[in-house]
């Protein structure tokens, strides 16, 4: 223990004390509010061009207007954030279950793996988004290509970790409960599934970060009414600048809270009930 | 399922037990690899010929191979379509991917070794991390106009993000124990970075430039198809569409799919196994105490 100690001592310059912490925060409010602030008054002088680059207010304001009653159309911000949530979510509950499935049969069955693991590994390399012109041709220009993309995107991953999941999993665990006389049911339900929750967790935190790229760029090449892809892309084809940085903003924002709030959540909520096994 | 697992238990037993020939041993994983496509895509021609898909759709394997043939014009390769297409979709690719790791290393080198600048700038490239480079395109797509200026912007931030993580990661897993012990043995700056910070860091790096190419690749497809004006695999995909030209469709997925595995596996794969071979267990450079 002496040696830690001597280590703490010799870590105690960067150790934050209240100053430095308020320094800090002073410092990343800054590196967001400064440009921001720049940008502001550059656009209101007249410093650079105002039609490419309208100021951050008038940005914020346009996003006010659209999401409240007098939008064009009414809550149009509203529309474009639920019909986009609504295809990740759906692409992702298909992905999820596909994926364990899937990613199940391959890592517990020997013949299973032979057979599709092959198939899988030459579709894992194709980029997403170039399902996407064929998708828009078997389907059309509907939600459920958008939500297809979603799916492709989240669903490899995710049968890549659970199969590597599995095979990290202790055999003598399935022997023991299958010793004690249980079903395959039980089996899949008791061992199996807490078995893999860990990496079906980061499966899906991996696979919605995919999931959540490729939405956003299928809804810019099929998405006809709703979207937040949809919405910037429309908005270029009218040179609405601010719709766009407002959108841009809202998707970045977006994925901020779905990559470290919401699955930070789940991910903690989860490994608290089955700690991470074993 | 339990069955199968016992039945592999024994499989692995008996393989143990039996010498085989190096023929076998050479060919019979290639066999079994290959078997299965061979099968899908006899399953795939056959269930088309019959008529149980759309052909117009779903083409069969055959016509997307004479397809892809017809495109490649090998009689007359100095003016072969598809060679155009991907030519420009790498130079476009490559491009982005050289600026952004020319800006994403140094940057993120020096965040890595800055502790307050990476306290200061991290709640920022949080953000800018997840969101999606594509969604960049319509700025673009107005300030820049269609082109390829604004398909390289749009890949160079799909790239630029990734490696700027891993470099930042990679330079913050070294540890300052090691910066300190070769410090006080009398390195100068220019030793620490050659024999400390950049063996150290590699690992991590080097699975960064992987990911911001991979990122970089894919990002590829969507920028081309939303502003390309002439070449490249995306627009080819996407204008094919236009004909309902399916087969066309399918041989550019084929070319993405193979050309991305290429630059991941040939490309990369070699550039770790020579790191490995320079700095052997390097990997041991963490952390220590």
């Amino acid at each position: 223990m002496s040696v830690e100690t001597s280590d703490i001592r010799l870590e105690r310059y960067d150790l934050s004390t209240a100053s430095f912490g308020a320094l800090v925060g002073i410092g990343r409010a800054a590196l967001i509010i400064v440009p921001l602030l720049v940008w502001e008054l550059c656009s209101r002088f007249g410093l650079i061009n105002g039609f490419l680059f309208p100021a951050p207010s008038l940005i914020l304001y346009k996003l006010w207007v659209q999401s409240g009653p007098n939008g064009n159309p009414p809550y149009a911000i509203l529309w474009h954030v639920a019909y986009s949530m609504l295809r990740l979510l759906s692409g992702i509950t298909i992905a999820v279950i596909v994926g364990t499935l899937i990613g199940v049969a391959l890592g517990m069955s020997r013949r299973a793996r032979l057979v599709f693991q092959p198939i899988i590994s030459i579709l894992m390399p194709v980029p997403t988004l170039a399902w996407t012109p064929v998708l828009l041709l078997v389907i059309g220009i509907d939600n459920r290509t958008t939500i297809l993309v979603v799916f492709l995107a989240a669903v490899f991953e995710m049968i890549y970790i659970i199969a590597g999941g599995i095979e990290m999993m202790n055999v003598k665990m399935l022997w023991v409960a299958q010793s004690m006389g249980a079903s395959n049911g039980q089996i899949f339900w008791r061992v199996i599934i807490p078995g893999v929750f860990p990496y079906l967790i980061t499966g899906t935190r991996l696979g919605t970060g995919y999931a959540w790229r490729a939405l956003i760029a299928a809804e810019m090449l099929a998405a006809s009414s709703y979207g937040l892809g949809f919405m910037i892309y429309d908005a270029s084809e009218y040179m609405n600048m601010d719709v766009i940085y407002g959108g841009v903003m809202l998707i970045a924002v977006l994925g901020y809270l779905l990559e470290n709030v919401l699955i930070g959540k789940v991910e903690a909520a989860t490994t608290e009930k089955w700690g991470s096994t074993q | 399922m339990p069955n199968a697992t016992r039945s592999e238990a024994a499989v692995a037993l008996f393989s143990e037990q039996k010498p085989r020939s190096t023929v076998y041993r050479a060919t019979a994983p290639v066999v079994v690899f290959t078997l299965p496509i061979i099968a899908f895509l006899v399953i795939w021609e056959v269930a088309v010929r019959s008529g149980g898909i759309d052909a117009t759709i779903l083409p069969p394997p055959s016509t997307i191979v004479e397809r892809g043939w017809m495109l490649l014009n090998p009689a007359d390769l100095g003016q072969s379509i598809l060679l155009i297409h991907i030519g420009v979709s790498l130079w476009r690719a490559l491009i982005s991917f050289a600026l952004a790791a020319l800006l994403a290393i140094p940057f993120g080198f020096f965040l890595g070794l800055n502790k307050t600048a990476y306290l200061i700038a991290s709640p920022l490239l949080s953000l800018l991390l997840p969101l999606p480079a594509v969604a960049w395109t319509p700025i673009f797509l107005v300030s820049l106009g269609q082109g390829d200026l604004t398909i390289i912007a749009v890949c160079f931030l799909g790239a630029f993000f990734p490696i700027l993580y891993s470099t930042i990661q990679g330079v913050r897993g070294i540890g300052r124990h090691s910066l300190w012990v070769v410090r006080s043995m009398g390195a100068g700056w220019l030793d620490i970075f050659r024999r400390v910070l950049l063996p150290g860091a590699l690992p991590t790096l080097i699975s960064g430039l992987k990911l911001g190419m991979a990122h970089s690749w894919r990002t590829l497809v969507a920028a081309e198809m939303l502003a390309a004006l002439s070449h490249g695999l995306g627009f080819m995909i996407f204008a094919a569409r236009s004909y309902m030209d399916v087969s066309t469709m399918f041989v550019g997925i084929v070319c993405l799919a193979v050309i991305g595995l290429l630059i991941e596996r040939v490309v990369f794969g070699s550039l770790e196994a020579v790191t490995i071979r320079r700095w052997h267990g390097t990997g041991k450079l963490g952390p220590s105490r």
